[in-house]
């Protein structure tokens, strides 16, 4: 402990604290009315080991018993070749020559008059048509 | 002697004569403390009072991994903040030294007690770390538990705190020495 320390200490003891008798009096009496709250856990009643063995056992028939009622009258399923239901779960490669492309399709958004958005819809449209014929001109 | 732990132990258990040891233990750490708190000595006895009956209604709450000090300094702080004083120290306020019953608490002497001096530089969570620390000797684990803050905070607040008031003391006593050699002239 340093000079620092030991002065905040001994400066903490200068401090006059004394408690009346009049305040022990009444923190005792109001300790006298208050009543201790317990946790809800510790009202439940505690129950035996064979009542907890029972009800275990009854639970784990009961689940038992809807599982067999819900799979007994389950249609079986198909029995297929293995192969079959091998190739059935893979697509078929898709020929992407004739695969149409992927159309961007969005919901025209009126903000305009109709003869102004009639006017950028033809130029977007002839937009997108020069762009086409640059992209087929490219590729073939 | 039994440990606090132990006499929360047997008050849990039906104990009367327990839990008077512990307000016989705590009353006046926790009135000492209040008093710097609170805006009156009415008030800090009314908050050592509630802490009291806080402390008994909800001792089965009461976690005994940590010091038992921790919890009720924790609850005396919350009581404290409940009826906080509109004055406490905010960097530029200055406090009534009339309302102050700390002020009325110390006995006056040539020097200002340290306390009324973190009173005024700091901050009022850094006054209850320094607090805790430095009187209660709670670690540092335990005042970031009761002040609710991470062991970082805690830290680095003690650390400012200390240097705050060191520099300050430095200042004072450089001051007084400044006025004798004065006084010689």
């Amino acid at each position: 402990m340093d000079e620092f320390e030991k002065r905040l200490k001994r400066d903490s003891d200068a401090i006059q604290a004394d408690v009346s008798p009049a305040l022990r009096a009444r923190i005792d009496a109001s300790l006298l009315s208050v009543e201790q709250v317990r946790p809800a856990s510790q009202g439940k009643v505690p129950v035996s080991g064979n009542l907890w063995w029972a009800s275990s056992l009854t639970g784990l028939a009961a689940a038992l018993m809807v599982i067999v009622l819900i799979n007994w009258d389950r249609p079986g399923e198909p029995d297929l070749p293995a192969e079959q239901v091998a190739s059935a779960t893979v697509p078929a490669d898709p020929d992407p020559l004739l695969t149409p492309p992927m159309l961007d399709i969005r919901t025209a958004d009126f903000t305009s008059p109709l003869e102004d958005e009639l006017v950028r819809l033809q130029s977007d449209l002839e937009k997108a048509r020069k762009t086409v014929r640059k992209d087929l001109d490219f590729t073939f | 002697m039994l440990t606090d732990e132990q006499l929360v132990a047997a008050s849990l258990d039906g104990s009367a004569n327990a839990f008077d040891e512990i307000v016989g233990r705590y009353q006046q750490r926790l009135l000492r403390f209040l008093l710097t708190r609170s805006s009156s000595k009415a008030d800090a006895e009314d908050a050592v009072q509630d802490t009291f009956i806080n402390a008994y209604r909800y001792l089965e709450s009461y976690d005994s991994r940590w010091r038992f000090s921790t919890w009720i300094y924790r609850i005396a702080i919350r009581n404290a903040a409940r009826q906080r004083r509109p004055e406490w120290h905010d960097a530029d306020v200055e406090l009534v030294a009339d309302a102050d019953p700390l002020q009325d608490c110390i006995d006056h002497s040539e020097y200002e007690n340290v306390w009324m001096l973190a009173k005024r530089l700091l901050s009022e969570e850094a006054y209850n770390a320094m607090w805790l620390r430095y009187v209660e000797d709670l670690s540092v684990r335990e005042i970031s538990t009761a002040l609710d803050k991470s062991a970082s905070w805690t830290k680095v607040t003690l650390l400012r705190g200390r240097r705050k008031l060191t520099k300050e003391l430095a200042g004072d006593s450089s001051a007084a020495e400044a006025r004798e050699s004065y006084g010689r002239i």
